[in-house]
């Protein structure tokens, strides 16, 4: 036969879906349209938060049809991220994409049902950086795309021409809209699900306002701050001693830039910790010891 | 250097030449009903198919008339009809024409391309592509068998209907058949046709 590059890219295709499809299965944790998941550890199944409407009662299917009992390891309703455990599952773990890039050919995959695997193409629209989420806190990135997310695709993945995922798809994180977790944010969530069970995010009780500081209040690197314009009665700022008029300029020697660095600072592992938050107060850098408390789901 | 999209565009544009030439016209009055696959054609006779419910807007009037490529139109009969599988298969008096190439040992897996060729709203050939989206299965309550069936996102109107779906070998793997809503469509496997075709098996 004639080299043909259009079959090459139909075969490419069609290989990317078989190959990531053999790492998704069905979830069943709501009464309606039943959705995906992403096999990505040992019998430990990566899903959207939204698609279980329910603790207990759980089930999985993959591709053979077998339906398994699942167990719900965690859950994060902030990210969108569950973990489930599915006991005797022995499916090979989803590859990960090394990076996206705006322009590349992306196709979203789901196991919306026993009946298979659905398709939709597209491409990664974009890449954003520490994005504010509808119930509050903060994901360090997401993709965007548009391939279409048919009905069951939340828990699905957006994967490369090679199978290997860009990332976790869902509807469920900003406004219906089809929002991709990447790969490697959802696992670090998901790995500590497994692990903990529970996502912790960190608390000051601060209401701040990004200001530009003046030239003779800059340093290299340090040209905004945050200015507090409310400290909420016995918070861990209050008991740190921050005070309203206090201007934010770093965390554990990182410079603070706006809120969503801010609370991208105060993730899991510093909750309950003591850390040094260097404010400018009358003009002059002062050190404060805040204990960062924990924010409730 | 050739830049590769133009090769595939290219590439594309000669698997819908030469698909084009086994794609008809199903007419009643003259007017469009949906499009048509020349499946088989011997020295005098040829077999169209299209859907059952494309052959259905004619009621029993015995006016269905078939527009070739060449823009030749013969009169039509219906030998058969599938009302599940939404298959007619349909007789011309005249031989000689190009039958369809197609894949018929197995189903085109999710994620291949596809190329729909047809007549939406009666506009003659349109040519669209999209992807196979996934395979869908109908159970037949006696039997308790199934039958697969394709869901696509190749873009579809009413005239497309009995179309055929072109993988880029140029080989049919579906009949284009309804438009479910949002930009999902299904199709009839072309080896689901083939079996109907050749043993009036309706699995």
């Amino acid at each position: 036969m004639v080299q043909n590059e259009l079959r090459l890219l139909s075969q490419a295709m069609a290989d990317a879906v078989e190959q990531a499809g053999r790492s998704l299965v069905t979830v069943f944790g709501r009464a309606r349209q039943p959705a995906t998941g992403i096999v990505f550890a040992e019998e430990l199944v990566l899903t959207a938060d939204h698609v279980l409407e329910r603790d207990t009662n759980l089930s999985v299917a993959a591709s053979d049809g077998t339906k398994r009992a699942a167990t719900l390891v965690g859950r994060d309703p902030l990210s969108d991220i569950a973990v489930l455990r599915v006991s005797g599952l022995t499916l090979p773990a989803l590859a990960s994409a090394s990076e996206a890039r705006p322009g590349q050919l992306a196709l979203a995959v789901g196991r919306p049902s026993e009946e298979g695997l659905m398709v939709s193409l597209g491409v990664v629209s974009k890449v954003t950086g520490p994005t504010r989420l509808m119930r509050g806190g903060v994901l360090e990135q997401i993709i965007r795309t548009d391939a279409t997310p048919y009905p069951g695709f939340s828990g699905g993945a957006l994967i490369d021409l090679s199978g290997a995922a860009f990332g976790m798809l869902t509807t469920g994180l900003l406004r219906g809209e089809p929002v991709v977790i990447p790969m490697a944010v959802a696992l670090r969530i998901a790995n500590t699900l497994a692990q903990k069970g529970q996502v912790r995010r960190g608390y000051l009780g601060v209401i701040t306002q990004q200001v530009k500081l003046p030239p003779s209040q800059r340093a290299p690197g340090r040209e905004q701050g945050l200015l507090v314009v409310r400290v909420e009665d016995d918070s861990p700022a209050e008991r740190g001693g921050v005070i309203v008029g206090d201007i934010l300029i770093a965390v554990e020697g990182q410079p603070v830039r706006d809120a969503d660095e801010l609370l991208g600072m105060l993730s899991g592992e510093r909750v309950g910790q003591a850390v040094q938050v260097e404010v400018l107060r009358g003009g002059v850098a002062q050190m404060l010891t805040v204990v960062v408390g924990q924010r409730n789901a | 250097m050739t830049s590769l999209t133009s090769t595939l565009r290219q590439q594309a544009a000669e698997i819908v030449r030469a698909a084009r030439q086994s794609v008809v016209q199903v007419q009643l009055d003259q007017r469009g009903l949906g499009a048509g696959i020349i499946w088989h054609s011997g020295s005098q006779r040829s077999r169209v198919l299209t859907n059952a419910h494309v052959v259905a807007a004619a009621g029993r009037r015995p006016a269905i008339r078939v527009k070739l490529p060449d823009e030749r139109s013969v009169p039509a009969e219906v030998v058969a009809t599938q009302r599940e599988l939404d298959l007619a298969l349909l007789e011309v008096p005249l031989g000689g024409l190009k039958p369809a190439r197609r894949r018929v040992s197995n189903l085109p897996r999710p994620g291949e391309l596809v190329f729909a060729i047809g007549h939406p709203f009666g506009d003659p050939e349109v040519v669209t592509v999209g992807l196979i989206s996934g395979i869908g299965y109908l159970v037949w309550p006696r039997q308790g068998q199934r039958t697969p069936y394709l869901f696509s996102d190749v873009r579809l109107a009413p005239g497309n209907s009995g179309g055929p779906l072109i993988n880029a070998d140029g080989e049919v793997v579906g009949i284009a058949a309804m438009i479910i809503g949002g930009d999902l469509s299904t199709a009839i496997p072309a080896l689901v046709a083939q079996r109907w075709v050749e043993q009036g098996e309706a699995i």
